[in-house]
C-alpha cells in the first residue's frame, strides 16, 4: 500500500502534463478494482455463518462485486473471519505472502481484532500481530450491514490508492 | 445383563469388583460414578464394556485438584440399551500421573487421551499415536488446563 | 505431523485449511489412485481454551463464550451450560421458560439442518443453488429469533432460572405462519434433492457404517439413528418441555450418508410439529425465578447432556467454593464423528470423490471439535 503524505516519484513524471494522465488513469484503475474485490474464501472461526448468511440471498454482497473464490493466487483480499488461533493465524501469513499485490486485510469480527469474548485465552491470536490489517470490522458476530459498511470503507480506501507507475526505491 | 437400571448395576459391580473399585454411586437418575483403584483398570474396564453393556465411548477428560495434590481422569461411557452414562474415574498422583490406555477397549477414546495428554500433562502407557491434538506442536508453554498455568507464551 | 511414507503408490494430499469446502481443518488423504488409504485429521486450527476461559468467568457470564462454540447452532449449548449450572445451584426452572427454551431451541435445529443440507448439496458438486435457498429459508426463521431475542446469530437468552424476556405479542401466530410455509418448501426440497437421481448416485452406499461400529466407535446424533438406532436426549433423558411434545425419533435403516442426510432432514418435520405445539399450547407464568448477580457456589458437580443439531452434547460441571466453577469439561459431538471420520476409510471402501460427501453427512463443525 502506497501512502499518501509521501512524495511520490511515478515513472513517466518527466513528460509534461502526465500528472493529468495519472490522475485519469488512477481514476480508473480504481474504479475497476473498487468493485471487484474478490475476497479469499477463508473462514477461520465463528463468524461465517454470518458471513454466508450475507453473501445470501437478503443482503447481497455479490452486488458490490465481492466473490469469495478459491485459489489465493487470483485473490486479492483476505478476510479473516473469526477468531484465529496459532495454528491459523501462521497459515494466514503464508497466504498473505503467497496473494499478489495488490492486497489488503479485512479482519471480520471482535476476535481477530482483539481476541473478542476469548480476550483472557491462550489459544487465540489478535491477527494484526501476524499480517498488517487495513479494515477491521467489529461485532460478534457483526451484522451484515456492518459488513457490507466495512466493504464499502474498503472501496473507497482502493478508490484513493495511486499505484500505476509508481517507482519504489 | 445390558438392560438394567442404576441401582442394580451398582450393587452388582459392587459385589463382583470389590477389592478394585473404591466407590460405586449413584448422582442422580441415569448417572453412576465409578472410582477404580489404579492398578484394577484394565479388568474393570472390560468387564463394565463386555458384562454390564457399556459399549458407547463418550469422552475422556482430567481434573487437576492441585491443593489435594491428585489429578483424577475420567472416562465417560454410554450404554445404549439402558441409557446410563457411566463416568469411570481413577485418581493419579500430581508429580507423576501415568496409567495405561483404554484404546485397546475403546478405540475411540484415542483421541480423547491425547488431549488429555497435551492440556494436563498424563502420560498414557501403550498409546499408538500420542502427537498433539489441538495445540502446535512446537508449543512449549506448559500444560495448559493445570491449575498453575500462567498463560505463558510458546516458543515462537 | 508425522512425517509420509515416500512409495511410489500412495500419494498425500493436505486437504487445508484454506478451501472452499474443507472447514476450518486440515485433513491429510492418502491416496493409492483414487481409492483413499488413509485419512489423517489435523484439528486444533481454532483452538480457543474454551475450558480454560469458563473457570476464569462467572456463572453469568460464562455463558457468553460457551455459545460461540458452535455459531450455527447456540440455544442447544447454552442450554446445556445453563441446565448444569441450575443442577449445581439448585434453582428450579418454571413451566413457561421450558417451553419457551423449546421453542428457541428447535427453531435453531431447524436452522442448522437447512445450513448443514446447503452445504453438503454444495460439496456434492451441484452448484450453491440450493445452498442460496436455505439462506432465504432461515432469513425468516432468523428474522423471528431476531424479534425475539435481539440477536441474529448467538443470542445469549437462556439464563439460570429461565429466560431473558417473554414472547412479544402476536409471536404465536407468526410461528404458526412460518410452519406452514416451510413445510411447503420442505416438500419441494425433498423432490428437488433427495429424490434427485444425482444425488442418488452420489450418496447411497457411500460412507457404510454398521450399527455396530457406530456404538463401538462413539457415534451419537444423527449418524448413530441414520445407522437405525433410536437413541435421542430428548427422549432418553427429557429436558426442557420435551417431557410434554409429541414427537418420533427418526431413524433410517441404510446406514449410508443418504440416510444421514435424510435422517436430519426428516427431522427438521419433526421440529415443525413441535414448534406447532408450543405456539398452540404454550401455558403461561413467570418466565424466570430470581437468580442473585453474584452467586456463591458450595462443592459439588453436575453433568447434563443435551442433543443439539450434531448429536449430544455433555458439559460436566465441577465446583467448589467460588463465583467461578471449578472446572468445566465440554463433551462434543463433531470430535466423536472425526475418529468415526477417520476410520470409514478402512471400513468401508472410499474414492477421492466421497470424501466431501461423508464427511458433510457427518455434520462435522470443527469450532465444537476444537473447543
Amino acid at each position: 500500500m502506497v501512502e499518501e503524505s509521501v512524495e511520490l516519484k511515478r515513472a513517466l513524471d518527466w513528460v509534461p502534463g502526465s500528472g493529468a494522465v495519472y490522475s485519469i488513469v488512477d481514476y480508473v484503475a480504481g474504479w475497476a478494482r473498487k468493485y471487484s474485490i474478490w475476497p479469499m474464501h477463508f473462514v477461520t472461526g465463528c463468524c461465517g455463518p454470518e458471513f454466508m448468511q450475507t453473501s445470501g440471498v437478503e443482503y447481497d454482497m455479490e452486488r458490490l462485486g465481492i466473490l469469495p473464490f478459491a485459489s489465493v493466487r487470483q485473490c486479492d483480499c483476505i478476510m479473516v473471519i473469526g477468531v484465529v488461533s496459532r495454528k491459523m493465524a501462521i497459515r494466514v501469513k503464508y497466504l498473505y505472502e503467497q496473494m499478489g499485490e495488490p492486497k489488503w486485510v479485512v479482519s471480520v469480527g471482535a476476535c481477530p481484532t482483539g481476541k473478542g469474548p476469548f480476550f483472557d485465552s491462550y489459544g487465540a491470536v489478535p491477527v494484526d500481530e501476524y499480517v498488517p490489517v487495513d479494515i477491521y470490522i467489529p461485532g460478534c458476530p457483526p451484522r451484515p450491514e456492518a459488513m457490507i459498511h466495512g466493504m464499502m470503507l474498503l472501496q473507497d480506501m482502493i478508490k484513493n490508492e495511486k499505484r500505476i507507475g509508481v517507482k519504489r526505491e | 445383563m445390558s438392560s438394567v437400571n442404576e441401582a442394580e448395576f451398582v450393587d452388582a459391580i459392587s459385589a463382583s469388583h470389590s477389592e478394585s473399585i473404591e466407590s460405586a454411586t449413584i448422582l442422580r437418575s441415569k448417572r453412576v460414578s465409578v472410582v477404580v483403584k489404579l492398578e484394577a483398570i484394565l479388568e474393570v474396564a472390560e468387564a463394565l464394556r463386555d458384562e454390564y453393556g457399556f459399549k458407547t465411548p463418550s469422552a475422556a477428560g482430567g481434573v487437576d485438584y492441585n491443593r489435594e495434590d491428585r489429578m483424577q481422569m475420567i472416562y465417560y461411557l454410554f450404554n445404549p440399551d439402558s441409557k446410563i452414562t457411566l463416568t469411570y474415574r481413577v485418581d493419579l498422583p500430581r508429580d507423576d500421573p501415568s496409567l495405561p490406555t483404554l484404546t485397546g477397549i475403546w478405540e475411540a477414546m484415542s483421541f480423547h487421551e491425547r488431549e488429555a495428554h497435551e492440556m494436563f500433562g498424563i502420560e498414557f502407557e501403550g498409546h499408538s499415536n500420542m502427537i498433539p491434538l489441538l495445540i502446535t506442536p512446537d508449543w512449549r508453554g506448559g500444560y495448559p488446563l493445570r491449575k498453575d498455568f500462567k498463560g505463558e507464551a510458546p516458543a515462537e | 505431523m508425522s512425517e509420509p511414507t515416500i512409495t511410489p503408490d500412495i500419494m498425500r494430499i493436505s486437504w487445508g485449511p484454506q478451501h472452499p469446502m474443507s472447514g476450518q481443518t486440515r485433513i491429510l488423504l492418502d491416496l493409492d489412485g483414487e481409492k483413499i488409504h488413509k485419512i489423517t485429521a489435523d484439528l486444533g486450527f481454532t483452538h480457543r481454551g474454551m475450558e480454560k476461559i469458563l473457570e476464569n468467568r462467572t456463572f453469568l457470564k460464562g455463558i457468553i463464550p460457551i455459545e460461540r462454540m458452535a455459531m450455527i447452532d447456540t440455544p442447544n449449548i447454552g442450554i446445556g451450560y445453563v441446565m448444569a449450572t441450575e443442577e449445581v445451584l439448585g434453582i428450579e426452572v418454571p413451566e413457561r421458560a421450558n417451553w419457551i427454551r423449546s421453542l428457541v431451541c428447535e427453531m435453531s435445529r431447524i436452522s442448522s439442518h437447512l445450513y448443514a443440507f446447503g452445504l453438503q448439496v454444495e460439496a456434492t458438486g451441484f452448484f450453491p443453488a440450493v445452498f442460496l435457498w436455505t439462506t432465504a429459508d432461515r432469513v425468516l426463521l432468523l428474522d423471528l429469533l431476531e424479534e425475539l431475542t435481539g440477536a441474529r446469530f448467538s443470542y445469549n437468552f437462556f439464563l439460570p432460572g429461565g429466560v431473558m424476556k417473554d414472547l412479544p405479542e402476536g409471536f404465536e401466530d407468526r410461528v404458526i405462519e412460518i410452519v406452514h410455509y416451510l413445510r411447503r418448501r420442505f416438500k419441494d426440497y425433498w423432490t428437488a434433492m433427495i429424490e434427485n437421481v444425482l444425488f442418488e448416485i452420489r450418496c447411497n452406499d457411500v460412507g457404510i457404517l454398521t450399527p455396530e461400529n457406530a456404538i463401538r466407535l462413539g457415534a451419537c446424533g444423527p449418524v448413530v439413528r441414520g445407522s437405525g438406532q433410536p437413541i435421542d436426549v430428548r427422549r432418553d433423558e427429557p429436558y426442557a418441555a420435551y417431557a410434554d411434545l409429541d414427537f418420533d425419533v427418526i431413524t433410517e435403516p441404510a446406514c449410508d450418508s443418504m440416510a444421514r442426510t435424510k435422517v436430519r432432514f426428516r427431522e427438521i418435520g419433526e421440529s415443525l410439529k413441535m414448534m406447532e405445539q408450543i405456539a398452540n399450547e404454550i401455558p403461561g407464568g413467570p418466565i424466570r425465578t430470581r437468580f442473585p448477580l453474584f452467586t456463591r457456589s458450595k462443592p459439588g458437580e453436575a453433568y447434563s447432556r443435551v442433543e443439539t443439531a450434531r448429536g449430544e452434547m455433555g458439559i460436566h460441571m465441577f465446583t467448589n467454593v467460588g463465583m467461578n466453577p471449578y472446572r468445566v469439561k465440554i463433551n462434543s459431538p463433531s470430535l466423536r464423528h472425526m475418529y468415526i471420520f477417520e476410520r470409514l476409510c478402512e471400513l468401508d471402501r472410499m474414492t477421492m470423490a466421497d470424501v466431501p460427501v461423508v464427511v458433510n453427512s457427518l455434520d462435522v463443525w470443527y469450532l465444537d471439535a476444537d473447543r
